[in-house]
């Protein structure tokens, strides 16, 4: 997720003396998400945001001007700066207590329960799982699933924003509708290459995928069963693609019903899940029989969240599909490059709010 | 293209649909049975749509709302497990469309003929197939 050296680089600016190792735990207000895409490079960015804002205030010159050249601007302002600087230096060291605190209980909870394992081991107790336990240090991936996910999903994000600045090129260069076509369609195959990973992850975490940690948040704000609902992002696109012909008004609208539909009858279903789960879990054991029972019936019902993912992500396909039948081919560039511009507008935003100063409590 | 469903088949099917989870009525309801010495292949052909799943089946859930929102009343078939093997066996020899090996709950027929599975369904649906097809086997009148 971020590389050695911009962890030290942090640490050097922020007067740390021994390496962090996830950064964006112990920072509490950028906690939000760890996605590669806005986690540690964000605090880089404020770190940068708050030496540049000095550095520009003096140019070139010596440090014994700053003085007179920082006298010139409304004390008053310098010194609420400074004060600010104060408290926000108090508080990371409050968090950062706090947080080596937290790790190192952790890390006797850790070695508590490895020695438990160890001795019901020895003992003959079957123990599922892939337990290392030797004894781990906090380095040890516990999910690798997730964790390949992510990196997959990672590339996926630079290589979208690669093909639409592309897109963008074309469409503005005029180039041909051969050309068009070939960017249409491996704009089209790109995303039914995130579907595919999608399916994968499902199957190894399906309840990290319907999270949508793997998103930036302000995507995560529009979250539908692991993604962005196809008649949302129809509405978002449309006015973007004029001039329409008549037939074409009338086709997208349809299909912007049918995938409304659609996902009402996912949600109405996932409700019934809900609903089905809840009740099996809510049921006295002692009337229903035995606790394993009722956690079998109830992991019974659970995989079928994952076919839930599955066919939201078909619905997905099925809509781009569709959308790229009723669109001649430069319709359908201009389509594909909204619909990567809104996203890393998306993504950008999630930055930005991530980024934004936090009030002095 | 919405069809408002009318009242009257929207207040039969809620009635049989929220009946009490886990009776087996001997009798037949109108829209959701269950399978035990009934003829599969009958209730296949005596209903222009006919939706089977396993009981309390998430999925076939959403293939009956996705129905009952295009104003179609599509019969409904609970099957136990002990049944599922024996009606599969069953619905195999029914002609279908795309029909390959054995269908796999949930599954919907349409008119007397397996069409296909949520996937099938959907995919028909948002590529505008379905309607024409709901027409044809007389679930659907303008």
């Amino acid at each position: 997720m971020s590389s050695p050296s911009t962890q030290f680089a942090t640490s050097r600016r922020m007067g740390i003396y021994e390496p962090v190792h996830q950064i964006s735990m112990w920072a509490e207000p950028f906690k939000a998400d760890c996605s590669p895409n806005t986690g540690t490079s964000t605090i880089i960015e404020v770190d940068t945001k708050m030496d540049k804002s000095e550095d520009t205030s003096q140019g070139t010159i010596g440090s014994s001007k700053k003085y007179d050249q920082e006298a010139n601007k409304p004390p008053d302002k310098v010194l609420r700066r400074l004060a600010q600087n104060r408290e926000a230096a108090r508080k990371s060291r409050l968090r950062k207590k706090a947080y080596v605190q937290q790790l190192e209980s952790s890390r006797l909870k850790l070695t508590q329960l490895e020695q438990e394992l160890e001795r019901l081991r020895q003992q003959g107790v079957y123990i599922g799982g892939s337990f290392d336990t030797s004894h781990l240090g906090l380095s040890g991936t516990v999910n690798t699933g997730t964790d390949a996910f992510e990196m997959e999903y990672g590339h996926w994000v630079e290589e979208q924003s690669r093909q639409v600045n592309e897109l963008r090129t074309a469409l503005q260069a005029h180039v041909t509708d051969i050309d068009l076509r070939l960017l249409v369609d491996s704009g089209m195959n790109h995303y039914y290459d995130l579907f595919r990973m999608k399916a994968t992850a499902a199957k190894a975490d399906v309840f990290y995928l319907i999270s949508g940690m793997w998103r930036t948040s302000a995507e995560r704000f529009f979250l539908w069963i692991g993604g962005f609902r196809p008649s949302e992002l129809l509405k978002v696109l449309t006015p973007q693609l004029d001039p329409l012909t008549e037939q074409q008004v009338v086709d997208v609208y349809n299909l912007q019903q049918s995938s409304q539909q659609a996902e009402d009858a996912l949600s109405q279903g996932l409700l019934k899940l809900q609903q089905t789960l809840s009740e099996t879990l809510a049921s006295d054991t002692v009337v229903a029989g035995s606790y394993m029972s009722q956690m079998t019936t109830a992991m019974g019902k659970l995989e079928a969240l994952v076919s839930f993912v599955n066919q939201a992500d078909h619905l997905r396909q099925q809509t781009l599909l569709q959308m790229s039948r009723i669109l001649t081919t430069r319709q359908a560039a201009r389509g594909l490059l909204a619909l990567g511009d809104y996203f890393q507008r998306l993504r950008a935003l999630s930055s930005l709010w991530a980024a934004r100063p936090c009030e002095p409590a | 293209m919405q069809q408002a469903i009318p009242y009257r088949n929207w207040l039969r099917v809620t009635a049989a649909a929220d009946g009490p989870i886990g009776r087996t009525p001997p009798a037949v309801h109108a829209e959701t049975s269950s399978v035990s010495g009934k003829s599969v292949k009958g209730m296949v052909s005596e209903n222009a749509v006919i939706v089977f799943g396993k009981r309390g089946c998430c999925m076939s859930h959403v293939m009956k709302r996705l129905l009952l929102g295009l104003g179609v009343n599509p019969a409904v078939c609970e099957v136990d497990e002990a049944d599922e093997v024996r009606v599969i066996d069953e619905l195999s020899t029914v002609g279908g469309g795309k029909d390959h090996g054995r269908p796999q709950f949930p599954a919907v027929f349409i008119g007397g003929k397996l069409f296909g599975g949520l996937d099938r369904l959907m995919g028909a649906h948002i590529s505008g197939d379905l309607i024409p097809v709901l027409k044809q086997a007389g679930a659907l009148w303008l």
